[in-house]
């Protein structure tokens, strides 16, 4: 049907606005791209190449001496292994809480509203950042992993979401297994959740890119340079300037490392994670969204 | 029917007493427990530590104990030229982003959904979402590499003849760079939110309308764009609502010295007075219940001025 739809009206969408129209969306797509298609190219090409050439389009010769000099140095992995940490854990953490707190207000029950309130409120208006750093200094949270963790908790956006997900299941299903006497505690995890998993997945998903992003909590409370996520050793790297970049035992040898080169190659194994689940996520981000978008 | 016996059918439906409706739902309440208990630390113990805002901060006393010093916070705020500077830029900046990168995914929108070749509209979206999900952190590496004075932009300008620019330290082209790169990197995000609500108009208006005669022009101008337009003042309050933030994690990670003069914004202001000096935490305190309150203050008249022109708001 759609696809019968979509050939009989094809002659029509031809005239100069179309076409005008085309053009600008093919040219911000490659505007979107070109800085992606730049970082690659930077971190394949040999640094004689990059110095030499005016402009550079394609490669002509390529190189792994960037990824080779990334994968030697430690500091790449051990942030890794962090921010592999920090991701699983707090995913876990997040999801934990939002599901609980989307299904408690997805039912009635007195104060509902006032606590609802209070948790929109902290959208708004919030203690800023130093008495947030003094609270994670008090909590004993300084240079641990905790402090990276904890502090992210719920997303009143995806809490909303999901709690209008939860809404729309057939209202039968819980009224039904309450009759029989099951718990709430039965009700959510036994029918709720697996008639959500497609959902479940998916905000597992949004908290999990956003984790390994993260890099600000980090920068804030982490001390030890073996503490570090990712994104903060990368953030060191890109900082850095000219030969200081990844100083290690390359550098005792005499090789001075091509720091664009190393720096864009630190960048396209970073964000390689999130490219190759970005596909399978960007429908589901689509369909959430929309669901926010039209209700809220 | 008399307010009396209303009121009386009101109390028969309720007839159970409140405790009696707690105690039934004392496992919701146990469900909710473990979030608000997260909202409760994580940040309300914040907002009730805003009162450093009047305090002089002692290591040794804690929040709590520290002894109370007026208004003197502020009026050591108030002389610091930096300050007032940083205030200046994060409002320029936000202005900038209302004014240029505000109305381009909404554009963006529009014209997407004009595009009728269904695959192609799928594969430009999907790209244009794409730098969203990339860390700030990612983005400035890619762009500081792209920017700088051996660049792929500045060769591209040598090449063609022109001179080399040095985006970076310019100070005249600093701010409105930032903007640029919050419309590549946020665009098709935001888009996302316009387009749900165009899928969310009733096709049969399109039908209708081309049967009366309407071209493309009339059919965007009365169907899509009102279909739109709430979610685009509810987007416009939430975002004059948050005046005081010009992007933080973008700017603290592409600025440099040099441009501080046009790009230090009151987030990156605090950061530097708090951990990159010998820090007043009380005066940095009061930097966030100052910015807090302009927020609060914004978004409640934005949202009254809304209701009263449009019959639009959020609150």
């Amino acid at each position: 049907m759609e696809r019968y739809k979509y050939k009989k009206r094809r002659p029509v969408a031809c005239n100069w606005f179309d076409v005008l129209n085309i053009a600008f969306m093919v040219l911000f797509a490659l505007l979107i791209l070109y800085p992606f298609y730049n970082s690659v190219l930077v971190s394949f090409t040999p640094q004689t190449d990059y110095i030499k050439t005016p402009f550079m389009l394609y490669p002509k010769n390529l190189t792994l001496d960037s990824y080779y000099i990334v994968f030697e140095s430690k500091v790449i992995f051990t942030g890794l292994g962090v921010t592999l940490v920090v991701t699983v854990l707090g995913v876990i953490y997040n999801m934990f809480l939002t599901l609980l707190m989307a299904y408690a207000f997805n039912r009635e029950f007195p104060g509902k509203k006032f606590f609802l309130y209070a948790v929109i409120f902290t959208m708004y208006f919030n203690g800023g950042l130093i008495p947030y750093y003094l609270l994670i200094k008090d909590l004993g949270l300084m240079d641990t992993i905790s402090s990276m963790i904890l502090p992210t908790g719920i997303s009143i956006m995806y809490m909303t979401v999901m709690r209008k997900y939860f809404a729309a299941l057939p209202e039968e299903l819980t009224e039904s297994a309450k009759m029989d006497g099951a718990s709430e505690f039965t009700i959510l995890f036994r029918i709720i959740l697996p008639l959500s998993l497609p959902m479940v997945v998916t905000f597992a998903l949004y908290y999990g890119i956003e984790r390994w992003n993260e890099w600000w909590n980090g920068m804030l409370f982490i001390k030890s340079a073996f503490k570090q996520p990712l994104q903060l050793v990368l953030r060191g790297i890109i900082q850095s300037t000219g030969a200081q970049v990844m100083s290690s035992h390359l550098q005792e040898a005499g090789i001075v490392p091509f720091s664009d080169g190393v720096k864009m190659a630190s960048i396209v194994v970073t964000m390689t994670p999130v490219m190759c689940l970005y596909p399978f996520l960007q429908r589901y981000f689509v369909q959430g969204l929309a669901i926010g978008a039209v209700k809220g | 029917m008399s307010g009396s016996t209303l009121r009386t059918i009101r109390q028969m439906r309720r007839k159970k007493p409140l405790r009696q409706r707690i105690w039934e739902n004392r496992y919701i309440y146990l469900l909710l427990l473990p979030g608000l208990l997260f909202f409760i630390i994580f940040k309300y113990v914040p907002i009730y530590g805003l009162q450093l805002a009047f305090k002089r901060y002692q290591v040794n006393l804690g929040i709590n104990m520290s002894p109370w010093n007026g208004v003197d916070n502020f009026r050591l705020l108030f002389v610091d030229g930096d300050f007032w500077k940083s205030v200046r830029n994060t409002l320029v900046i936000a202005y900038l982003q209302i004014l240029l990168f505000f109305p381009f995914p909404i554009l963006l929108s529009i014209l997407l959904n004009e595009v009728r070749q269904t695959r192609l509209k799928k594969v430009v979206q999907t790209i244009y979402t794409l730098p969203h999900f990339l860390s700030w952190v990612i983005v400035s590496g890619m762009v500081l590499n792209m920017l700088s004075s051996n660049g792929a932009i500045n060769n591209l300008l040598a090449v063609m003849g022109l001179e080399r620019v040095q985006f970076l330290t310019n100070k005249s082209v600093f701010r409105q760079l930032l903007v640029l790169l919050l419309t590549w990197k946020e665009s098709g995000w935001s888009c996302i939110l316009y387009l749900a609500a165009i899928t969310a108009i009733d096709p049969s208006l399109y039908e209708a309308a081309t049967i009366d005669g309407a071209n493309r022009w009339h059919k965007i101008r009365f169907i899509t764009w009102p279909g739109i337009s709430m979610i685009v003042v509810v987007t416009l309050i939430l975002r004059i609502g948050s005046i005081m933030d010009a992007g933080f994690e973008q700017i603290i990670n592409i600025y440099n010295p040099t441009v501080y003069e046009v790009a230090d914004i009151i987030d990156t202001y605090v950061y530097r007075i708090t951990f990159q000096r010998p820090a007043n935490f009380g005066v940095s305190t009061a930097v966030g219940l100052f910015k807090g309150l302009t927020n609060c203050i914004l978004l409640l008249t934005t949202n009254w001025i809304c209701v009263r022109i449009s019959g639009t708001g959020i609150v």
